[in-house]
């Protein structure tokens, strides 16, 4: 009777804890990830916060020097982030247009004409699979005054040879080449899906109503496909925003520093010169500017109320 | 049954994990290329002869830089010894990076290095330059030498280029000739370090610098500074085009092609030069000195030095090995395998001598005995990107090369905080 007892008891217990673990057992699930993501996302965006505010000497034996908004005030004198700051502006807004152009132009085209042809769309978006450095290195390659294939086309075509990456007047243009070369199959990728969900009935009807193509361009497949514009060009700014491989690669900000952008001034700032609370500062800013853009692009494309 | 085994694997994992970084005696964080190759066949055979575990980090350039400067500022003791470049050096030893040999050497009864390391390469090793402690030992002689194709200077009349006057004479004429697809010279003209790693022997050679001997002031907008920027744009002129973004690699392979035919260049080059399978100039490039401007010429000094990391976890053992490592006999070996030695004997021994591949050893000598370093500051990098903004704006041509130095003179006077 008592070792009856015991076992109940015991059982009861152990069922305490099972029913104790199938109440928090999403709790228990999700805990990797939380403790992942606080470890990985959360912790060091709340150290870029805590470095913005600080000056870290490369000397370990300094202790960090608290500054306040020193590291923000800076921003308004620093001449070359101004630079940064111009060429990433110039670099996103040119690039992502083209980009969207081109990439929206081969999605109507396939869409329309030659909707079978799948080999070509794989065709079209290898760029995309490719890694960012062997872009780069491929574009150095092509771009290479002396001995790339560009210049070398050009000489037989007769035409003037060009430094390309390494010209003030074309440095920035190579790269928005190479850029729009490599994203443009993301935007192609996107509103091609876009295009392939459309309804059929209003097409149908603007038809019975004589609408042209171009009226029926404008009037259905724009505004239908407005929320995968609207992805597609957030996602690209971001990425535009952020660029960097191809800029290390091809030009290191320069010549002149015609091509530095934002991304590689915040490394050269951090790794180049030790200053890892003035690089926090910049870091802030660019997350600052990207969550204000990205904020009012969806308000603007009506995503979000 | 099969939980437990993947519990038990995932543990094992991770115990490997950690203990992988700790499985070596000494730990170096070299370069990618000739040098930390060198460096890691040294390693293997100390790890042979000593039976020490010699582990070796290999990087790319600048991520040495960063990963030392990173490794330093946190103490993280991960890197026993570092293969610097000099110009790193006050960096790295100012902030308390690096750990002073004195001590050390005295342990091994020794006052420092010994006199058969050449006097420029001792005098690197010592923070501040020449006069401080000890703060590494030299390993590769690296200075910057003039390479030229002798042929095609003789045949505009310049039979050997002695000074930068002579060197634009027969660039400008061959350029000419060259019709876009030959020129005269070639230079490092990318912005930043090889902008500035090109011009300042140009800078020397005119009797500029860029501190004053204390280091007291900035001198880089002087009438000594301008005659050697007016030099340095007439040479650019003489260029390929694009020139503005060139690096080592472009540099060097335009005279392995023989597209260019002279320029600045460090001698770990000669190896590419004069092998039959890479360049097409195999024993038609000459080298000489850095030429003379209105001051005798002097090449940049680019030594790359062993240090000990001043959280490094085994410091001795650390000091055992770079003292092995730059020994004669191993200086020499190094030299086998491609990278300048830093010694004397090295240099003059006959069985190097004799050899084709080492013919530039008696030019290599004197130009590390007449080398300058670049400006010791720790602040070099951010002083380097500011005046290699600066050059790469006037070779482009967006400034001019008066506002150019000014502008330079400005920003490493800012950065400095010299007035």
């Amino acid at each position: 009777m008592l070792k009856k007892g015991k076992s109940a008891a015991l059982f009861e217990i152990g069922g305490g804890f099972e029913h104790w673990a199938e109440r928090r057992l999403r709790y228990l699930m999700l805990a990797p990830a939380v403790v992942i993501l606080l470890a990985l996302t959360i912790f060091p965006s709340l150290y870029m916060f805590y470095a913005a505010v600080h000056r870290i000497s490369p000397n370990p034996e300094l202790p960090w020097q608290f500054v306040g908004t020193a590291n923000f005030a800076r921003l308004f004198s620093d001449g070359q982030f101004h630079v940064a700051l111009r060429n990433t502006a110039v670099f996103t807004i040119i690039a992502v247009s083209l980009e969207f152009a081109l990439g929206l132009g081969l999605a109507l085209l396939l869409d329309k004409y030659i909707r079978r042809l799948t080999f070509l769309k794989t065709v079209l978006m290898i760029p995309m699979m490719l890694p960012p450095i062997a872009v780069a290195i491929t574009w150095k390659l092509i771009y290479e005054p002396q001995f790339g294939v560009l210049n070398e086309i050009m000489y037989r075509l007769g035409l003037p040879t060009q430094a390309w990456a390494g010209d003030v007047d074309l440095a920035m243009l190579s790269i928005i080449v190479a850029d729009v070369w490599q994203w443009t199959p993301f935007i192609f990728l996107l509103m091609l899906a876009g295009l392939a969900s459309l309804p059929v009935e209003p097409y149908e009807a603007a038809e019975l109503d004589g609408a042209s193509s171009w009226r029926q361009f404008w009037d259905l497949t724009i505004p239908f496909l407005k929320p995968v514009i609207a992805i597609a060009l957030l996602l690209r700014v971001m990425d535009a925003l952020r660029l960097f491989d191809l800029v290390f690669i091809l030009t290191g900000g320069g010549p002149a520093d015609r091509t530095k952008v934002l991304s590689l001034y915040i490394y050269q700032v951090a790794y180049r010169f030790a200053d890892p609370g003035y690089a926090a500062a910049i870091s802030l800013f660019v997350l600052f500017v990207t969550l204000i853009l990205s904020t009012w692009f969806m308000k603007r494309m009506r995503l979000v109320e | 049954m099969l939980r437990k085994l993947c519990l038990a694997l995932a543990v094992t994992a991770s115990t490997l994990a950690m203990g992988a970084s700790a499985w070596a005696d000494i730990t170096i964080l070299v370069p990618s290329g000739s040098e930390g190759d060198g460096l890691r066949a040294a390693a293997a055979d100390y790890a042979k002869l000593k039976g020490t575990k010699v582990e070796i980090v290999q990087a790319p350039y600048a991520n040495v830089f960063e990963q030392g400067a990173n490794a330093g500022a946190t103490k993280s003791g991960v890197f026993d010894i570092i293969l610097m470049d000099d110009p790193w050096i006050p960096f790295f030893a100012e902030n308390g990076h690096l750990e002073e040999l004195t001590t050390y050497f005295k342990n091994a009864g020794l006052e420092g290095p010994d006199d058969d390391f050449l006097s420029k390469s001792r005098a690197i090793c010592r923070n501040p330059y020449n006069e401080g402690p000890y703060v590494c030992l030299p390993y590769v002689g690296n200075a910057q030498m003039f390479f030229y194709d002798a042929a095609k200077f003789k045949e505009v009349g310049v039979e050997s280029p002695e000074t930068w006057d002579d060197v634009l004479k027969a660039a400008k004429a061959l350029t000419e000739q060259g019709g876009g697809r030959y020129f005269g010279y070639v230079f490092r003209g990318g912005q930043g370090n090889p902008v500035v790693a090109d011009f300042m022997p140009i800078f020397w050679s005119y009797g500029a610098d860029m501190f004053d001997e204390g280091r007291t002031k900035v001198t880089i907008d002087t009438p000594e500074g301008a005659e050697a920027m007016k030099m340095f744009m007439a040479l650019r002129d003489v260029s390929p085009k694009g020139v503005e973004s060139y690096n080592a690699n472009e540099v060097g392979t335009a005279m392995a092609a023989g597209t260019a035919a002279s320029s600045i260049n460090w001698p770990n080059w000669v190896a590419t030069f004069e092998d039959p399978s890479q360049s097409r100039m195999v024993g038609k490039i000459s080298y000489s000195p850095i030429p003379d401007g209105t001051e005798p010429g002097s090449s940049e000094i680019g030594h790359w030095t062993m240090g000990i990391m001043s959280a490094a976890k085994n410091k001795q053992e650390a000091f055992d090995f770079m003292l092995w490592a730059t020994s004669p006999e191993q200086i020499k070996i190094s030299a086998e395998r491609g990278n300048p030695p830093v010694r004397r004997s090295v240099f003059t021994d006959p069985e190097m001598t004799k050899q084709e591949k080492f013919r530039h050893y008696p030019v290599l000598m004197e130009a590390i005995e007449a080398s300058t370093p670049r400006p010791r500051h720790p602040k070099w990098p951010e002083i380097e990107n500011a005046f290699g903004i600066e050059l790469s704006k006037a070779v482009a041509g967006t400034i001019k090369p008066e506002e150019a130095l000014k502008n330079s003179q400005a920003a490493v006077e800012q950065i400095s905080g010299l007035k």
